[in-house]
């Protein structure tokens, strides 16, 4: 008798579960495709998005997170993830361009399927028109390369190395290119150190990596990290090949320890992207346009490239505590 | 006479020397590292080189022995690639966002180590499932419930903590400015593994269970009690990992460690470990912790693409797992001449 008065609830339970999600008349569904929830910048992007969801929820919608296990094989996963996120009757998705070739038919799918898209965090404006997305937000990974580029050379730096942790990965690429490319145009000159894929996420490969580059090239005199953890990383190679306060890092992203070393000096700069506000902007644009048709005019929002150094840190460790940033 | 004599012992100390099981991860080392002194020039061979691969082989080394041990038992252990960052989360949300003292964050990121390490010893000697499962199994789980309890607790998924001076010499120092203090951990701790193993009667116990589970209870061995230690064992040495990487980057990430899981393997593995147990030792797990080390920093020094390093690694398993069969099987073959 219990058990029947088990199965009977469960069964009743996922019949209104599958009503749910049937419903044409709910508010919008949101898919976004991000990156694994556990990497501290895109807790910030999932966090943004998630507070968008708020506004569909009011609207009876909701914001569904997709992300891969690993990175073993980031541009196919993404890919299989949009096409679950189609399979399972998204009312609209944002997803990054991470990997065109990978990802390319997958984004064709959501707009043959008449799906509003909106790519954000990597790929560019020219990603959305290629595609047939509403819009692009985020930043423009080679200017934000190029910013740190220019920063450094401008610092007093003549020779940069990016350091490459995800070779393949188009963003990491822009990131790296842009680099070279300030550090050229403002008068140095650049290079790019490729790492083993599997050496993601490892802040002793990554230490060691970068110590061992620069016991062999002691030129360098500027390094570039693509992320908060490999910056800490690259900060400790630097130290422990003897060149503190000859080679000057600066580092994608932040969290609590870079802006601690802005403030000590051991890092001179991080390029911030403002991932809450791509989750926040790219889902809300696509709520309202769900929901009322709405439209924003302008097209390539940039949330980007905003330089954090010694002059602006306090300011930004109060946006930090304020929860802002 | 007597010339025969010597010729026939010299002859069987060369045998003895070629049945050695190190003896194929020797020549491996010195095969690799000869390859990489000759391409990486002067940097490589002097300190700084030795410091740069050591840092490397201190890390996965202290994770590679009691997994190597477990393997010889006939075990994998997949979950230390969640404990590290697990205990590395644990000790730095208790020290740096309780502000509660060095020492508690430690017990209680080497407290989790053991606590999983005691979870996959009991359910692997509880049930039928094989330890690759299990393991697997709760390497998820531990994964999923730090990323929650770090959200829910920090609501966000780095914790940073700066050690006191004392704490920082002990778990997070480059003597010298170069040799991470890890490295003197990973020599304690061999010296504790190659006792167990090879001194103590429980050695004889862990080859024993890897070469027949069956037998080995029948003849009195607790096995169990074995299993789950050594897992405790491995829960332990990679909650040490996590907490000295804490002490050593100054902050604690969610993700990460994953790439500990098969590196220990294969350190195990390149050092002649027989792969389904019964066989292996504390010196050729080291030398197999050291020859993957030379690989992954040699390609650095030697300006080589990365990439070609994981080729390398990955030859180097194969030849390995090959050379080992080819000398188990000289040895037997010496042996059952003897008989």
């Amino acid at each position: 008798m219990k058990l029947i008065k088990i199965l009977a609830t469960t069964t009743a339970l996922a019949l209104t579960a599958s009503f749910a999600v049937a419903d044409e008349h709910d508010g919008p569904d949101i898919f976004v495709i991000g990156d694994k929830p556990d990497d501290p910048f895109w807790s910030r992007v999932k966090l943004g998005a998630e507070h968008a969801g708020l506004v569909a929820e009011m609207h009876g919608g909701s914001v569904t997170w997709l992300g891969p296990q690993n990175y073993d094989n980031l541009g196919p996963d993404a890919a299989e993830l949009i096409r679950q996120a189609i399979d399972q009757g998204a009312d609209a998705i944002v997803a990054p361009n991470w990997v065109p070739e990978a990802m390319d038919p997958a984004f064709e799918a959501v707009v043959a399927a008449g799906i509003p898209l909106v790519i954000f965090n990597a790929g560019g404006i020219e990603a959305a028109d290629r595609l047939g997305a509403l819009n692009y937000v985020g930043t423009v990974d080679y200017r934000s390369g190029y910013a740190a580029g220019e920063y450094l050379a401008n610092d007093g730096q003549s020779n940069g190395a990016c350091l490459n942790s995800l070779p393949g990965a188009a963003n990491i690429e822009a990131f790296c290119s842009g680099f070279q490319d300030g550090m050229i145009e403002s008068g140095g000159s650049g290079s790019v150190l490729q790492l083993p894929a599997t050496a993601f996420g490892d802040s002793t490969a990554m230490a060691q990596a970068v110590r061992a580059h620069l016991l062999q090239n002691p030129d360098i005199d500027a390094l570039f990290a693509i992320g908060d953890q490999d910056t800490n990383a690259a900060i400790s190679g630097v130290q422990q090949a003897g060149r503190m306060g000859a080679v000057e890092v600066c580092g994608m992203n932040f969290n609590d320890s870079i802006l601690a070393n802005i403030q000590a000096g051991t890092q001179a700069c991080a390029i911030d992207q403002q991932g809450y506000q791509q989750g926040y902007f790219a889902t809300s644009i696509l709520i309202n346009y769900v929901q009322y048709g709405t439209t924003i005019a302008t097209r390539e929002i940039l949330t980007g490239p905003g330089i954090i150094d010694e002059n602006n840190v306090e300011l930004v460790i109060a946006g930090v505590e304020a929860g802002a940033r | 006479m007597p010339t025969s004599h010597r010729t026939s012992g010299k002859h069987s100390a060369l045998a003895t020397f070629a049945r050695r099981p190190e003896t194929g991860s020797l020549i491996g080392f010195v095969v690799v590292f000869a390859f990489f002194a000759s391409l990486g020039g002067p940097v490589f061979i002097g300190a700084p080189g030795w410091s740069s691969w050591l840092n490397i082989a201190a890390e996965v080394g202290i994770i590679a022995l009691p997994v190597g041990l477990l393997m010889i038992s006939g075990e994998f252990d997949f979950s230390v690639g969640s404990v590290v960052p697990a205990s590395s989360m644990t000790a730095a949300m208790l020290s740096g966002h309780y502000d509660l003292p060095a020492f508690i964050g430690i017990a209680g990121g080497l407290g989790v180590g053991l606590a999983i390490g005691f979870v996959n010893g009991l359910l692997v000697t509880r049930t039928s499932i094989p330890s690759l499962i299990v393991t697997i199994g709760v390497m998820f789980a531990v994964m999923g419930l730090t990323l929650g309890t770090a959200v829910l607790i920090k609501g966000s998924t780095s914790v940073s903590y700066v050690p006191d001076p004392t704490t920082k010499a002990l778990l997070g120092q480059f003597i010298n400015g170069m040799f991470n203090v890890a490295i003197l951990w990973w020599i304690g701790f061999a010296a504790v593994f190659f006792y167990i193993l090879h001194i103590s009667p429980v050695g004889n116990w862990i080859l024993a269970i890897g070469g027949d589970r069956e037998s080995a209870r029948n003849a009195g061995i607790p096995t169990a009690k074995v299993t789950i230690g050594l897992f405790m064992a491995s829960g332990f040495c990679a909650a040490f990992v996590g907490v000295a990487q804490v002490m050593t980057y100054q902050q604690a990430q969610v993700a990460g460690g994953q790439a500990f899981i098969f590196n220990s393997i294969m350190c195990a593995v390149i050092g002649g470990v027989l792969l389904n147990g019964g066989a292996g030792s504390i010196i050729g797990i080291l030398l197999g912790t050291m020859t993957f080390a030379v690989v992954n920093q040699g390609v650095f020094f030697a300006a080589l693409d990365p990439n070609v390093g994981s080729i390398i690694v990955g030859a180097l398993l194969l030849a390995a797992v090959l050379s080992n069969d080819s000398f188990r099987a000289l040895a037997m073959r010496v042996a059952a001449k003897k008989s």
